[in-house]
């Protein structure tokens, strides 16, 4: 398993796509970032003005804090896009190029190799948060300074500089699990359908459901409680003033919880598969 | 010894393969003749274990850690990597030596170039071809099996391929099974032919005893031919350098004992064997 794993790896960092993607990351930030420089000032200043003469705001409020919240909220439909079509060319890539069945002709056991890809799948896309969280926060933080983050959710929620910061690192935390959630639905989808264009179509369309079906309502509480498109803005959660570490906790277990099904489920039926 | 017994295989299009039997022996070099879709790679499939038949088993017997090394359909490289780095990745999921030293041999042993560097995209098919048998040939395994190997090959490219494959078999005792849709480069390497058609296994035999058995035309390179008496006899089709003859394989040594003592000077006498002989004729 851990030489397969190191094959994927190599091939991963070999192909041009995977830094095309980083640099897809890095583009939508960096769009992100000047479109909030030359619109958020004057949002805040419609939003703020009463309340700038009744309260003492730490440091300009179009801070880097604000920013990284604002490009948590926009990475949330892109990110997922980009991480779905390199996590499932993982797989379809062999099925193209006929490697799979060269791979799978050497003394190599089908559940490892399928698993070693859900293993790649899941560093991969680990790296790109990361990636996202230090290049968005250097670049934030270095243009923008530091600041009160001022939040609209239901109310206008503030919180000083340094509690922003910790409160950003954990809702990028808590994304991280929707993000593996995605990855890991995009490889098990790649094991059903085996072509990139196909599987790309399949798992746009997941997730643009998954993102129409975010706000709907079941009515009963449990169900919304394991209906998995909820799952997803768990992170919002640490945008309120009293943070629910209990929700939070038992959000991302279910969803950790439905990743290892789909898992188990894609190793499966990619045992039973014929290659070929 | 790879037995393939009553192999039988049906998708929703049809039966792709309907009882079908073959054998592979150590160092022999076996033939699958049939025409596109005839179920040549569905049985290759089957052999090497990346589908499962509706019937009939597929057993092995092999000492070596890896029993069957393969190309089916084309050679699966990774087109972004080197030869070596290819090499590389697929030794290394088996867990062998990844060293140069390694690749190098590996690279030498099927007449690659170690010098190339660029991406196997590149490559030209032959090249692509050998890579695969390389990758195929690795943690030596006892048997080989090719689908399709001198598609895209120029003429230089199937003699070093056949005699690439031949040396593998003598040598190296790998018991090896070619298929083709071309008659004359697997009567040339191959000790048994099997032919299949339509998913069934319609003839097989020693490859020198079907073409005896089969042969019913040859064609015969020699200066002043078109007079010679001796052809006269069997039908003959005079074309821009040679002469095609009907005669049963018995004849014709015959045929050449009376042309040379005419005086005809032959360069060159092919016998010409079809598939459609071969489907259509079984050996009794």
């Amino acid at each position: 398993m851990k030489t397969l794993v190191w094959a994927e790896i190599v091939k991963l960092m070999k192909q041009s796509k995977t830094y095309y993607a980083l640099g897809a990351v890095f583009l939508i930030e960096c769009l992100i970032f000047i479109t909030a420089y030359y619109q958020g000032s004057a949002i805040l200043d419609v939003l703020l003005d009463s309340l700038k003469q009744s309260f003492y705001f730490e440091g300009t409020l179009l801070n880097g804090n604000l920013i990284l919240y604002i490009v948590l909220n926009g990475l949330w439909f892109n990110v997922p896009l980009i991480i779905m079509i390199i996590t499932s060319g993982i797989l379809t890539d062999e099925y193209k190029d006929g490697t799979i069945q060269t791979t799978l002709l050497q003394a190599v056991d089908k559940g490892s190799f399928i698993g070693a890809k859900y293993v790649v799948a899941i560093g991969f896309t680990l790296f790109v948060i990361a990636f996202m969280m230090v290049s968005s926060g250097i670049l934030a933080y270095t243009i923008f300074g530091k600041g009160d983050l001022v939040v609209y959710l239901q109310t206008l929620n503030f919180f000083p500089a340094a509690d922003a910061f910790q409160r950003i690192g954990w809702a990028f935390a808590s994304g991280a699990v929707a993000m593996l959630f995605y990855s890991v639905v995009s490889m098990t989808l790649a094991v059903w359908i085996k072509e990139a264009a196909k599987t790309w179509i399949a798992s746009a369309l997941f997730l643009i459901i998954t993102n129409l079906l975010l706000k709907l309502d079941l009515g009963i509480a449990i169900a919304n409680h394991f209906f998995f498109p909820k799952l997803m803005d768990t992170w919002q959660a640490f945008f309120y003033h009293e943070i629910d570490w209990g929700l939070v906790w038992l959000n991302n277990t279910i969803l950790l919880g439905y990743g290892v099904c789909l898992i188990g489920l894609g190793v499966w039926t990619f045992r039973k598969q014929d290659i070929g | 010894m790879l037995l393939g017994e009553k192999l039988s295989k049906t998708y929703s299009s049809g039966n792709v393969l309907d009882n079908v039997t073959v054998q592979i022996v150590p160092g022999q070099i076996y033939g699958l003749l049939g025409r596109n879709g005839a179920g040549k790679s569905t049985l290759f499939k089957i052999l090497c274990g990346l589908i499962k038949p509706d019937t009939g088993t597929v057993s092995v017997q092999a000492a070596r850690a890896k029993s069957i090394g393969a190309i089916i359909e084309k050679p699966g490289l990774y087109p972004y990597l080197n030869a070596a780095d290819n090499l590389r990745i697929f030794a290394g999921i088996q867990g062998l030596s990844q060293d140069k030293g390694h690749m190098t041999q590996h690279l030498m042993k099927v007449g690659l170039p170690i010098d190339r560097k660029d991406p196997v995209r590149n490559f030209s098919m032959g090249m692509k071809q050998r890579l695969g048998i390389a990758i195929a040939l690795l943690n030596d395994p006892e048997y080989l099996v090719l689908d399709e190997p001198f598609n895209g090959l120029d003429p230089i490219g199937v003699a070093s391929l056949i005699q690439l494959i031949q040396q593998l078999a003598f040598t190296d005792r790998i018991g090896i099974l070619l298929s083709s849709h071309l008659m004359v480069e697997l009567t040339k390497c191959c000790h048994y032919l099997y032919v299949i058609d339509e998913g069934k296994m319609v003839n097989a035999g020693f490859t020198h005893q079907l073409i005896q058995d089969h042969i019913q035309r040859f064609s015969i390179a020699a200066d002043n031919i078109a007079a010679a008496q001796a052809i006269q006899a069997y039908q003959p089709v005079i074309g821009m350098n040679d002469v095609k003859i009907t005669c049963p394989a018995s004849q014709i040594t015959t045929v050449l004992q009376q042309l040379m003592a005419e005086g005809i000077r032959i360069t060159a006498c092919t016998p010409e064997l079809t598939l459609e002989q071969l489907i259509k004729q079984p050996r009794a």
